[in-house]
């Protein structure tokens, strides 16, 4: 699916990552602290560092403090912000919408819209798609999107399959409607989901849902993967072989595909930002659409990890921000994972609002678990 | 590229210690894993532009098996 905005201008972003990090080479007892099969990975695939929340820390708590920092920042106008879109796979409740609890923290107006999308490592991109839409339709003039995840929260530190890969971050993007400039922005999204099994929590919905008796013991079950792993099916199931081998088939030629719609030269696009999945993924995909690492970097995966939704919008903050707030830059950015499905777009990033990354800082009223449930407990009975 | 290169690679992405001969079997190296795999599927794709798939690796016996599969890439 091909889609042209005109009108649709990216002012200014912001990324907050966890304080808590996490370094591969403090986990060795995990691989029997065979220190050189820890070395190999960090060569190949790029594990070494990621942050991750403490418990109780959501996504939506990460992208109200970025959502703070880039309105102070930036000084917005609370007032003038016409949709809140929140892009989430892990949110607070499964109703109501995330984007509603994050609309009255942040104080914005009730003319302003609210709504959710869910949406994994595409999402970012997927947001861009739909506030640009909304921007160029003319419905609102003025959109604030925020687009985190922590997948690191429920997995098990010895899921080696996963708990390695994910870090967890939260971004806020503002843009706003522009009439006196051209500022062409071109999207391509390819849904391929007869691989909707490949990246997978099986029983985290109504499909397969806790019935609070014995049963429940069926969901929790430990079972052993071919490769060895555990893995339980309220865990997330990830078939790496089909992944590896979508990622590689379907992410360049929609790449290519795009660069051709927009007839922009290769040669024009400054930077390439892929979903940071691995360092390998993304070293492969930009060689093979003629990209080398500087132009198409990996750096924010072996520090960060890769953070599903918010790693695009956390590679641009982490390799290049001084580049977007001083010049022109024309980005092509590609999200690609569940779904499974890929969403890339071309972007004109000029002179724009970059906070880089910025460490989480709790506000004063965050609540632990056991105050929360507290906190609910008084209220259903009324104290 | 030449076969002494491409055993110098291949020592490289495994990370061997030992050196890879065209002889050796290549299910008996302990570094032959998944991770091994993927980055010489990756290797092949960025240095030969072939693209090979997993199965077709698993099913690999020796190295030289391996160099037949780049085909005249190697020399």
């Amino acid at each position: 699916m091909f889609s042209k905005f005109q009108h649709v201008k990216i002012k200014g972003m912001s990324t907050v990552v966890p304080e808590k990090e996490i370094n591969i080479y403090d986990e060795a007892k995990y691989y029997g602290n065979n220190i050189k099969k820890i070395d190999r990975m960090r060569k190949i695939v790029g594990f070494h560092k990621r942050r991750v929340v403490e418990e109780g820390t959501t996504a939506s708590d990460l992208c109200i403090n970025a959502a703070d920092i880039l309105i102070k920042e930036m000084k917005l106008d609370r007032n003038q912000i016409d949709a809140i879109i929140f892009v989430v796979q892990r949110p607070d409740h499964s109703s109501p919408a995330n984007a509603y609890y994050i609309h009255n923290k942040l104080g914005l107006s009730e003319n302003c819209i609210a709504f959710d999308i869910r949406q994994g490592c595409t999402g970012w991109v997927y947001g861009l798609y739909t506030a640009g839409s909304l921007i160029e339709s003319k419905a609102v003039k003025n959109v604030l999107l925020l687009a985190g995840d922590t997948p690191s929260s429920g997995v098990d530190p010895a899921d080696r399959n996963v708990a390695p890969v994910f870090g967890d971050g939260g971004s806020a993007t503002f843009l706003e409607y522009c009439s006196d400039e051209i500022n062409d922005s071109y999207f391509n999204i390819t849904v391929k989901s007869e691989g909707y099994e490949a990246i997978i929590k099986p029983a985290s919905g109504y499909r397969l849902p806790f019935l609070y008796n014995e049963k429940d013991k069926e969901l929790t079950e430990w079972l052993t993967t071919p490769t060895g792993n555990k893995e339980r099916l309220v865990d997330l199931h990830l078939d790496g072989i089909a992944v590896f081998n979508f990622t590689m088939n379907c992410v360049p030629p929609n790449i290519e595909e795009l660069i051709e719609y927009s007839k922009i030269n290769k040669e024009d696009i400054d930077y390439l930002m892929l979903h940071q999945a691995n360092k390998q993924i993304v070293q492969t995909i930009s060689s093979r659409v003629g990209f080398n690492d500087e132009k198409a970097p990996y750096f924010s995966f072996e520090a960060l990890g890769n953070q599903s939704i918010c790693s695009i919008p956390t590679a641009i903050s982490f390799n290049i921000k001084d580049k977007v707030q001083e010049n022109k830059n024309k980005i092509l950015c590609c999200g690609f994972g569940n779904g499974l499905a890929v969403a890339s777009c071309v972007l004109n990033l000029d002179k724009i609002y970059c906070s880089g990354i910025r460490n989480y800082k709790p506000d004063e009223n965050h609540k632990s678990r056991e105050e929360y449930i507290d906190y609910w407990k008084k209220k259903i009975k009324g104290e | 590229m030449k076969q002494e290169e491409f055993l110098t690679e291949l020592e490289d992405i495994l990370q061997r210690e030992d050196s890879c001969k065209v002889e050796d079997n290549i299910e008996d190296y302990d570094e032959w894993d998944s991770l091994s795999k993927m980055a010489l599927m990756a290797f092949y794709d960025k240095q030969f532009g072939i693209k090979i798939s997993l199965s077709q690796l698993s099913e690999l016996k020796t190295v030289s098996d391996l160099i037949e599969l780049a085909g005249e890439n190697i020399q």
